[in-house]
């Protein structure tokens, strides 16, 4: 039965054009009846990078983990294990205030994130959406495992051929690394003369203030409409 | 016939020990004591190939037993090398009767007291990984219900062993893809740097950082490391000539 599933799901993978990565989320969407895929690499806790994703939700939902440091991708990486949140917009909240403000800004109003691991070896997380409430079906949960299981495969055969220090082609294709943040780190750092992790810590700090996502500020700064003052 | 209540036990308590982080050594260790209880033997060692497809002993659950493996091994032939070879079980087998089959093993393995040897191929597929190995001092053939039963903790530390190895190439990969994201990581921040010190566009910033690390003989990763972390100024890059 396992086997059967995994066939099929390894048969729509090879069925269609497009990135490997690109394959991969669209496929996560369809098997589990989402309305959108992704899936995010993790390190120590938080969000490394995003292989791919199937739309702007999935993405704005990968992008507020990474600079919120929460969400359902970072706790399925964290925990190991599946996690889920039905209804976004439910009276009460979800576990992830600042998260969840966002993701329901966006459009989503139900996710899941589902670890993409090989044993004790903890790559990053699937990370799924929809747009109307509720859980998944059996059937449907059934098919995320696999997926999952499959991302997982799929990022370390890319990585296996690839030269030390590199990355994976396949892993490249799609990736998006919020280079913008790095950059801004950057700039903040050579503008009030700190070390580039306390440029970060700044960029979050304002990003808190005001209320946006340090992806946001980041472009402000690398756009040269935000400059940090020593002053401040 | 196995003593069915250890045999059960054996088996739970084998795949308890087979968490997601376990030991290959004590596993295997585990196995050949369990089967010597549950299957009334004198001892049981196990055998694993290296990558070479050299045979080594991992786990003997005597010392009578490692010092006979060690014997198969350099005399290059008994009932474990037979099964690793052949892929087949190599069972019932009467040490005394054996003198012809092993010169050397057999005489020496009934000096040792032991009156019959026994092994299992350890298989996935067609690939034989190495051998679980049994010898018993009092004579008597193993059963039928023995044999299925040996073949099975075989099998069940075969399976542990393939996800054993799957795991650290997992870990391995894994810690190559995360130190290669780093590594675009620091890139981008020495970017911000150079772009912010120099008054330069990313793409410029970019292109300083490459050729600095061209003319200096330097990985751009490590250049932008030092950049990153400010052991080297981001002003004091080469500037591009024209046309770079």
């Amino acid at each position: 039965m396992a086997s059967d599933r995994l066939l099929r799901i390894l048969g729509l993978l090879g069925g269609r054009d497009g990135s490997g990565a690109a394959r991969l989320c669209e496929v996560a969407a369809e098997v589990t009846g989402m309305s959108g895929a992704g899936v995010m690499l993790l390190a120590d806790g938080r969000p490394q990078a995003s292989v791919c994703t199937t739309d702007e939700v999935s993405s704005l939902i990968e992008e507020a983990q990474y600079t919120l440091g929460e969400g359902p991708c970072v706790d399925a990486h964290r925990l190991g294990e599946a996690v889920s949140e039905p209804d976004l917009a439910a009276a009460g909240g979800s576990r992830w205030a600042a998260f969840s403000r966002r993701a329901c800004g966006g459009g989503a109003r139900a996710v899941f994130g589902y670890p993409i691991r090989i044993g004790t070896v903890r790559l990053g997380a699937l990370n799924l959406y929809r747009d109307r409430a509720g859980l998944l079906e059996d059937e449907e949960h059934a098919n995320a495992l696999v997926m999952a299981d499959v991302a997982a495969r799929a990022v370390l055969a890319a990585q296996a051929g690839a030269p030390p220090g590199a990355l994976g082609i396949n892993i490249e294709e799609d990736l998006y690394l919020w280079g913008a943040v790095h950059q801004a780190a950057g700039m903040v750092s050579v503008q009030l003369d700190i070390p580039v992790a306390d440029a970060l810590v700044r960029l979050r700090a304002r990003a808190f203030v005001t209320d946006r996502l340090v992806s946001e500020v980041a472009r402000d700064v690398v756009e040269r409409r935000l400059h940090f003052d020593a002053g401040e | 016939m196995p003593n069915q209540t250890l045999l059960v036990r054996s088996l739970v308590e084998l795949a308890d020990n087979l968490v997601d982080d376990f030991d290959v050594v004590d596993v295997l260790s585990l196995l050949s004591d369990r089967c010597v209880h549950a299957l009334g033997l004198t001892a049981a060692g196990v055998m694993l190939a290296s990558p070479s497809g050299a045979l080594q002993v991992i786990a003997s659950s005597s010392d009578s037993m490692r010092t006979l493996e060690l014997f198969q091994l350099q005399s290059d032939e008994g009932p474990c090398l037979e099964a690793y070879r052949t892929g087949e079980q190599v069972v019932n087998l009467d040490l005394a009767a054996e003198g012809s089959r092993w010169p050397r093993f057999a005489p020496r393995a009934a000096a040792e007291g032991f009156r019959s040897a026994h092994s299992f191929p350890m298989q996935l597929r067609r690939r034989t990984l190495g051998t679980l190995n049994l010898l018993r001092s009092e004579p008597g053939a193993l059963g039928e219900a023995d044999i299925v039963a040996a073949q099975a903790l075989a099998d069940i530390a075969t399976i542990a062993i393939i996800q054993h190895q799957i795991v650290i190439d997992a870990q391995v990969l894994n810690n190559q893809l995360s130190a290669a994201l780093n590594s675009r990581v620091v890139i981008e921040q020495a970017k911000g740097k150079v772009s912010q010190a120099t008054g330069t566009d990313m793409d410029q910033a970019f292109r300083r950082l490459r050729n600095h690390a061209r003319n200096h003989n330097l990985r751009l990763a490590d250049l932008a490391s030092r950049v990153a972390e400010g052991t080297l100024s981001p002003g004091s890059l080469d500037h591009l000539q024209p046309g770079n």
